[in-house]
């Protein structure tokens, strides 16, 4: 009789190869180490808890059934929230059909950004530690509209360059460039507010 | 270039997406330029801040409830794959060369009970007419109008029959 595998200390490619074979609990185990990271992708993007149980959920049912196709080029969780960030943007393609533009876009369409928003030099690290300035940047990210949270999240937590990220939100790189630059300028204001009112910087 | 542009062009130099000789170009206007100095050292902090800033986020249910919608999610779909499992090479081979042959009879045999007189099959066509099939891998049914002097058949046939065994008879 076969002995059973012992998951729980299992080496991630070896949870894998299993899981490639059909094996179920494998993948279960695989669910386990990276739900949280592929929930809270969704939720960096999506910014509602439904949605992203939904949304992560569906990108691990996904994950299962292109398994054949991981080669191990990135790491698992990382081709896995490549998964999550897909889904995502499919759901935020379908919504956007069914609404007009923001009056934020509408808005960075009519001109440029340095009008309307002065650059601002923060330096919080020396008053916060990382874990209150994370939960500062998170309350931040919050209030951008989709466009611009998405492109931040792409850029900065995926690492995707530009050309990429204009594929995968269908748009061109100038698009993407500029709601980079306009997101990066509303957090820098957006975190100078909250530093400000919480008497961190003058 | 205008201003606007310029901008863009070093959060790129700061993204590390601009090449070589545009980068350096770039390098020296902004150091004859304070406002683009102020851009390029507020987007390299912004840059420093955010990234690696995505806050580990635990599940609003319990991770029992979350997998267990995945896993009923894959077995549906897997037996519901199974019971739809495509044809075996086998069978796909034969519907291949059968279903033209199949088709092609079809039509022909239509075409001759369409002629305008009678075709020479020994036998005369009339309004009451039938047809006789020896297989039980195929249903026929037949629709005859005496007004316009014509016989539709519909032949329903499964993948699995074997040319030899298709004779139709006319009475």
């Amino acid at each position: 009789m076969p002995a059973v595998p012992d998951y729980s200390t299992a080496e991630e490619p070896q949870l894998v190869n299993w899981a490639k074979g059909g094996d179920l609990q494998a993948f279960e185990e695989l669910v386990s180490r990276y739900r949280e990271r592929a929930y809270a992708r969704a939720f960096s993007i999506m910014r509602n808890e439904d949605l992203a149980v939904d949304l992560s959920q569906n990108a691990w049912i996904k994950a299962w059934q292109r398994l054949a196709q991981f080669h191990g080029e990135a790491s698992f969780p990382t081709w896995l929230n490549r998964i999550v960030t897909n889904l995502c943007l499919d759901e935020l393609r379908r919504r956007k059909r069914a609404r007009m533009d923001s009056i934020e876009e509408i808005e960075e369409a009519t001109g440029p950004v340095e009008n309307r928003m002065e650059i601002q030099e923060i330096d919080p690290m020396e008053r916060l530690n990382r874990e209150e300035l994370r939960e500062r940047i998170d309350a931040a990210m919050a209030k951008l509209s989709d466009n611009h949270r998405t492109v931040l999240v792409l850029y900065e937590y995926e690492q995707i360059e530009y050309k990429h990220i204009a594929e995968k939100m269908g748009t061109s790189i100038g698009t993407v460039m500029s709601r980079l630059f306009y997101a990066r300028k509303k957090m820098a204001a957006l975190l100078g507010e909250t530093l400000k009112r919480d008497g961190l910087i003058e | 270039m205008n201003r606007n542009e310029i901008e863009l062009k070093v959060q790129a130099l700061v993204d590390g997406e601009l090449t070589g000789s545009e980068a350096e170009a770039l390098r020296q206007r902004i150091n004859d330029d304070a406002g683009l100095q102020q851009l390029h050292v507020s987007l390299t902090q912004m840059r420093g801040l955010i990234a690696d800033s995505e806050l580990p986020r635990p599940l609003p249910e319990s991770g029992d409830f979350y997998w267990n919608k995945i896993a009923e999610t894959i077995e549906r779909e897997e037996s519901a794959g199974e019971r739809a499992a495509p044809p075996t090479p086998a069978s796909r081979w034969l519907l291949r060369w059968l279903t033209p042959l199949v088709g092609v009879s079809a039509v022909v045999l239509l075409l001759t009970l369409q002629q305008p007189t009678a075709p020479d099959l020994g036998i005369m066509l009339s309004g009451d007419h039938e047809l006789e099939l020896s297989s039980d891998e195929i249903d026929v049914m037949t629709y005859n109008t005496d007004d316009d002097s014509m016989s539709i058949v519909w032949l329903d046939y499964s993948m699995d029959i074997q040319k030899d065994y298709m004779e139709l008879w006319l009475d």
